[in-house]
């Protein structure tokens, strides 16, 4: 069984080869290199990952994405990023994917009514031609939705049945203000510990093009690793998910130092001690390979 | 007990529920509504910036410090239309735990899969929903799996598509009726793609343990609880 790193990020210095956007996560003086990532999948015994767009939603933006996925094709592939409320997403999707490697678009905005009592018709999302686009050309959409978009997830789900949905983070929707940068470089997003996602994004289960990612611990824990505090929320995904629809990511290159990629490798150990060894399978890399596509 | 009273409490037995159609009913009813509404309006500004902060939950929210808000939530909790009934089953030792004034909207996808609250460990665990408007079929209306309360029952599985679960049943019904559970027993909310928000007032009981309510937890409403009952129901001692 394949072990696939289901969410990854690489990056490099921003220069005229590869522009990218700075900001405090990603200085400029900041790099994660592909190679980097190799080694560390080499020395765990990782075989591919899926590289997530860091630096920019333009098309330009994702030179360094594109170069990596071009020099090492068979290990990974990619998802690239697109501005929620683009005009016309068409050109810019079709541009990215077109045998570059890149499957799908990271989206964190929907752009719907704010109110869950609010007429919902889906056609005046801001984010409604990504969708419709990428389900017209089977592309898949990864989902880091904030909070105030949460409620408006299945409205989508059901207008594209046939769309692949890969739901970021242990399916947490950061809250607007609740984002900051911890004393390690790394995100991190307040969260309380009775999860919002509990009633939004794991009822989502019920979709079984959705499936979910089990990531991000650092960024919600309030414990050091393994991040026990939140063993309850690993045990209710995997009760309403299960491990054919769960996937396992490190979020490099944030856990790079603390804890450690290796660390990282056995979190489903330490927080799912009970899985079947055919599910331990499915969550560190079955799923991801049905799931994404992998070639053989 | 009353003849029908023992009846109940043998449904409640086997089954774990009972439905009380019309417990509240004419001009309380009116008035719960009135009250009702004009509480979830007025906190449904503060629950959807908490939404947009990360700290609460967008698919369902309840009436913040609800028995504060008006007497009328504080009368469901001993309403006569079931609290006997509630004292039958737990040997006259029932206590209060918490109430739950809760606006769920109209979403795709239940806000609440099919669970059970407590362990068998746990002392007995009672709910009481008081629908407050009317809740039609598939409408967010509750529903149970009868005889899943007793301790060999099952094992049950967490099926996602919530009309996939054997032997459940659902309880849509007007409004004013009031569905008490066992809460044991496996339950869930089905779906409400209809565009209706249910409303309800859920109320929680257990039977008595010592210390299980904190004193002075629900000191606010001791100017309501004249009677010794009233007093041991809250916790607020003699």
């Amino acid at each position: 069984m394949p072990r696939i790193d289901s969410h990854v990020h690489v990056f490099a210095k921003p220069s005229a080869e590869f522009p990218r956007e700075t900001d405090a996560l990603a200085p400029a003086e900041l790099e994660a290199p592909v190679e980097n990532l190799l080694a560390e999948m080499d020395a765990h015994r990782i075989d591919r990952a899926i590289l997530v767009q860091l630096g920019g939603e333009e098309i330009e933006h994702h030179a360094y994405l594109l170069h990596c996925l071009k020099t090492y094709p068979d290990r990974f592939l990619g998802i690239g990023t697109i501005p929620a409320d683009i005009s016309d997403p068409a050109p810019h999707m079709d541009k990215l994917c077109q045998e570059t490697g890149i499957i799908g678009f990271r989206l964190f905005s929907i752009g719907g009514p704010k109110d869950p009592f609010a007429q919902i018709d889906v056609r005046n999302f801001k984010s409604y031609r990504i969708w419709e686009h990428a389900a017209a050309q089977g592309y898949l959409i990864s989902l880091y939705a904030r909070a105030v978009d949460a409620h408006l997830i299945p409205y989508l789900l059901e207008a594209f049945p046939q769309l692949r949905i890969a739901i970021n983070h242990l399916g947490v929707c950061p809250g607007k203000g609740k984002f900051s940068i911890d004393a390690k470089g790394r995100p991190h997003v307040e969260t309380p510990m009775y999860n919002p996602a509990f009633h939004s994004t794991h009822r989502l289960a019920r979709y079984e093009n959705v499936m979910l990612q089990l990531s991000g611990q650092y960024a919600f824990s309030a414990e050091a690793y393994p991040y026990r505090d939140l063993t309850g929320w690993h045990q209710h995904i995997m009760g309403i998910y299960g491990a054919a629809r769960l996937m396992w990511a490190s979020d490099f290159p944030w856990i790079q130092k603390d804890p450690g990629y290796g660390q990282l490798k056995n979190i489903i150990k330490e927080l799912l001690p009970n899985l079947s060894d055919d599910e331990y399978d499915d969550i560190m890399g079955g799923t991801a390979a049905r799931f994404f596509q992998f070639a053989d | 007990m009353s003849k029908s009273i023992e009846s109940q409490r043998t449904q409640w037995e086997e089954d774990g529920y009972l439905v009380f159609d019309n417990a509240i009913q004419g001009e309380e009813l009116a008035r719960l509504q009135r009250a009702f509404d004009y509480w979830a309006d007025q906190c449904k500004s503060d629950w959807l910036m908490r939404v947009e902060a990360g700290e609460a939950v967008s698919t369902f929210y309840d009436i913040p410090g609800v028995f504060e808000k008006d007497e009328i939530f504080v009368d469901l909790v001993d309403h006569p239309s079931y609290y006997p009934t509630l004292k039958a089953v737990t040997d006259g030792e029932v206590i209060f735990m918490s109430p739950q004034a809760r606006t769920v909207p109209a979403w795709p996808v239940t806000y609440s899969g099919w669970h059970p609250d407590v362990p068998h460990t746990h002392p007995l665990h009672i709910k009481v929903q008081v629908y407050v408007n009317d809740v039609d079929p598939r409408c967010g209306e509750f529903a149970f799996v009868p005889g899943s309360h007793k301790p060999d029952a099952g094992p049950y599985s967490k099926v996602n598509r919530l009309e996939s679960m054997p032997s459940h049943k659902t309880f849509p019904g007007g409004a004013g009726t009031a569905i008490m559970f066992n809460s044991y027993g496996w339950h869930a909310a089905m779906d409400n793609p209809t565009g209706t928000p249910r409303k309800s007032v859920i109320l929680i009981y257990e039977k008595y343990t010592p210390n299980r309510v904190p004193s002075g937890a629900h000191a606010s409403i001791a100017h309501y609880c004249t009677t010794p009952e009233r007093r041991r129901l809250f916790s607020l001692g003699e």
